[in-house]
């Protein structure tokens, strides 16, 4: 009996052990050990001085090929580009990890914590106020009046016009083989939340523009992970004559983009320029470049000059764009997406964020 | 209107599969009295260590068997710290969810990067059955499925054959049911309860490389997404038989398929993504027929001799 007890404590604490070590933490600049004591003041960082960065990924993950990954593409641009900078990455595995892998930055030090998504802004506003000597920025939702949180807002609409702009063309038209006659595309999001929502509703109404009587189906998965559904749902799409998919769903969009592969239909990438993904099925993709603003800020908080409020990124500072076209288009698409960019940046067009249902 | 289209009935098979198998898997474990709660994170290590070895290999078929291997032996550490140590059978499935979930993150990081696993990974093969698939209206369901829907489905009535009609699988009950008395008439309950954990893992790893390899060619963290436990909840609901869990398994696809199809007619996705969970606690709660779990499920038993 005494034997029992014991193991089962035994296995009491191996599980803690494991619950403890739930966010994967990569670090590049060696330890970032939670024990070490006695570093816990922050410094406002001047130029030149070693500023120590962390960046908490959603549950999407580094692996998403999406916004996670960019803003770690960006970080590690700044560890190139600028001197004495030291990164740590923590993944978050579930929406509760937030608070923790927040913290754990914070109280070790850190001077920036980027927060990647929509999602954290709770956790962000929750430990910003108890860390207010630790600079924040959070990717994709405006928190205003902290005085040590910056945000990042996207005008992914744009981006999602440009796109749907495309689609538009190659679907009146039938620009590239296979294009059916069903005039449908088929876009599904992650989730109903406005970084999501913002790119579907401009693609609907730049894929409107070109081809009014189009039909655009909407679908969400809810969740960013599930690559499987990714791909059943667009597998959907596709039985119901869609022949352009547009995923903005983080990884579960991979499996979209895998699905209109082998459907031999084709795809539309997000985030980033994805064509490498599926050569030859993704025409082109909505990018928005959340690396830069990584960069920018962790540049910023080096220099002394970390703005607290909202950064806007749209056409006109190219924090939102589109990837280069699958070869095979004639040029008449890229022309309309250059005149939708100057109508754009003139105010002739007016992006809406809300998706038409 | 919807029911007519036959594409929702292929994707209620597809969608069942990843819950069927790892359910039968639990089955076996909980058959023979203990209790796996592990299911989500031997899927997680069958999916990435099949994209593993399909890539490193360039072969698919190479690669699950490599899931299954990973499957059983992350499968044989939860038996040993089960029967051999007694442990706490819930804490312990726990830990190995929560470890399976940072083991795999943490592997896709360091070997693949952070693109991801190769795009060129192979696939196993989708197939049609010949005659079926020209069926009219039904014969969709058996066009170009990936050839673990026909192997998951020759698996679950195996299954369901060796657990109630082999001596084998009388034995194995017994012990899950009163092992003191199975041990009486000597049959060895600790080996049978590793072989029920075991096939357990071979089983949701299978399930594992189904949405890894099956229908896809590539491996995202978390990417089971909590179909493990939602097996388990097709295990109670299909009253611990490899039969039961199927048909449960293919209501939770119907429900996935039936949101997934219901979202093009203006129904809000929030609504029908909580079909299948509503039926879970529907299913726990007892109102669909009562569910008796073996008498002896998770209780460790000391062998008298």
């Amino acid at each position: 009996m005494k034997k029992g007890i014991w193991q089962s404590g035994l296995a009491i604490v191996a599980a803690a052990a494991l619950v403890a070590g739930c966010g994967t933490n990569n670090s590049s600049s060696g330890s970032s050990n939670t024990s070490n004591s006695g570093n816990t003041g922050n410094t406002t960082s001047t130029s030149g001085k070693t500023i120590k960065v962390g960046l908490v990924t959603d549950t999407g993950g580094l692996n998403d090929n999406s916004f996670n990954h960019l803003a770690y593409v960006g970080m590690q641009e700044a560890q190139k580009q600028l001197p004495n900078i030291q990164t740590s990455v923590v993944q978050s595995q579930s929406e509760s990890d937030y608070v923790p892998n927040l913290s754990h930055f914070a109280q070790n030090g850190y001077n920036l914590v980027i927060a990647v998504g929509y999602l954290m802004a709770d956790a962000v506003q929750q430990v910003a106020k108890e860390y207010p000597k630790t600079h924040f920025l959070i990717i994709d939702d405006s928190i205003t009046g902290i005085p040590n949180v910056a945000s990042a807002i996207f005008q992914s609409q744009q981006a999602g016009y440009l796109a749907g702009v495309v689609a538009g063309m190659v679907q009146k038209d039938h620009l590239l083989k296979n294009i059916n006659n069903h005039n449908t595309v088929g876009v599904i999001g992650g989730q109903e939340i406005p970084p999501v929502d913002s790119y579907i509703a401009g693609f609907q109404q730049g894929f409107h523009s070109v081809d009014p009587t189009g039909k655009v189906l909407v679908e969400y998965t809810n969740s960013f992970n599930d690559e499987a559904a990714g791909s059943q749902y667009a597998q959907n799409e596709i039985s119901q004559g869609a022949d352009i998919i547009f995923p903005v769903a983080g990884g579960a969009g991979i499996g979209s983009i895998k699905a209109a592969q082998s459907a031999k239909v084709y795809a539309i990438g997000v985030d980033t320029d994805q064509s490498y993904l599926a050569p030859g099925t993704v025409i082109t993709s909505a990018i928005k470049r959340v690396d830069t603003s990584v960069f920018d800020t962790i540049k910023a908080v080096q220099d002394g000059t970390f703005k607290s409020g909202v950064n806007n990124f749209d056409l006109s500072n190219n924090g939102i764009g589109i990837a280069p076209l699958i070869s095979g288009l004639p040029k008449s698409v890229t022309d309309a997406v250059n005149q939708a960019k100057q109508e754009i940046l003139s105010g002739k067009i007016q992006v809406s964020a809300t998706v038409q249902k | 209107m919807i029911f007519s289209n036959p594409e929702i009935w292929a994707l209620t098979l597809s969608m069942a599969i990843p819950l069927a198998l790892p359910a039968v898997g639990g089955t076996f474990s909980e058959r023979t009295g203990v209790v796996n709660i592990a299911m989500e994170g031997i899927m997680l290590i069958g999916a990435f260590f099949g994209v593993a070895f399909s890539y490193w290999t360039g072969n698919a078929w190479v690669g699950l068997f490599a899931a299954i291997v990973c499957g059983a032996l992350t499968a044989l550490a939860l038996a040993w710290g089960a029967i051999h140590v007694s442990a706490d059978q819930t804490v312990l499935g726990m830990g190995i969810n929560i470890f399976a979930a940072g083991l795999t993150t943490f592997l896709l990081n360091t070997l693949f990067g952070y693109n991801g696993t190769p795009v060129n990974t192979p696939k196993l093969p989708s197939v049609s059955i010949p005659g079926l698939d020209h069926i009219p209206y039904i014969g969709v369901i058996f066009t170009n499925q990936s050839v673990l829907v026909y192997v998951g489905i020759v698996l679950i009535f195996l299954s369901h054959w060796f657990l109630f009609s082999t001596r084998l699988g009388l034995r194995m009950r017994s012990v899950g049911e009163n092992p003191l008395a199975a041990d009486t008439l000597g049959i060895p309950v600790w080996r049978l309860r590793y072989l029920g954990v075991v096939l357990s893992g071979v089983f949701s790893a299978i399930g594992g490389a189904y949405l890894s390899i099956g229908i896809l060619n590539g491996f995202t963290s978390n990417m089971t997404s909590g179909r493990g436990y939602i097996a388990l909840a097709a295990m109670i609901f299909g009253k611990w038989t490899p039969l039961g869990s199927f048909g449960a398994a293919l209501i939770f696809g119907f429900s996935t398929a039936l949101g997934i199809v219901l979202q093009g007619h203006g129904v809000s996705s929030n609504i029908l993504q909580m079909i299948p969970y509503a039926l879970t606690i529907l299913a726990l709660t007892g109102l669909i027929g009562r569910s008796t779990p073996p008498a002896a499920d998770g209780i460790p038993y000391e062998p008298r001799r």
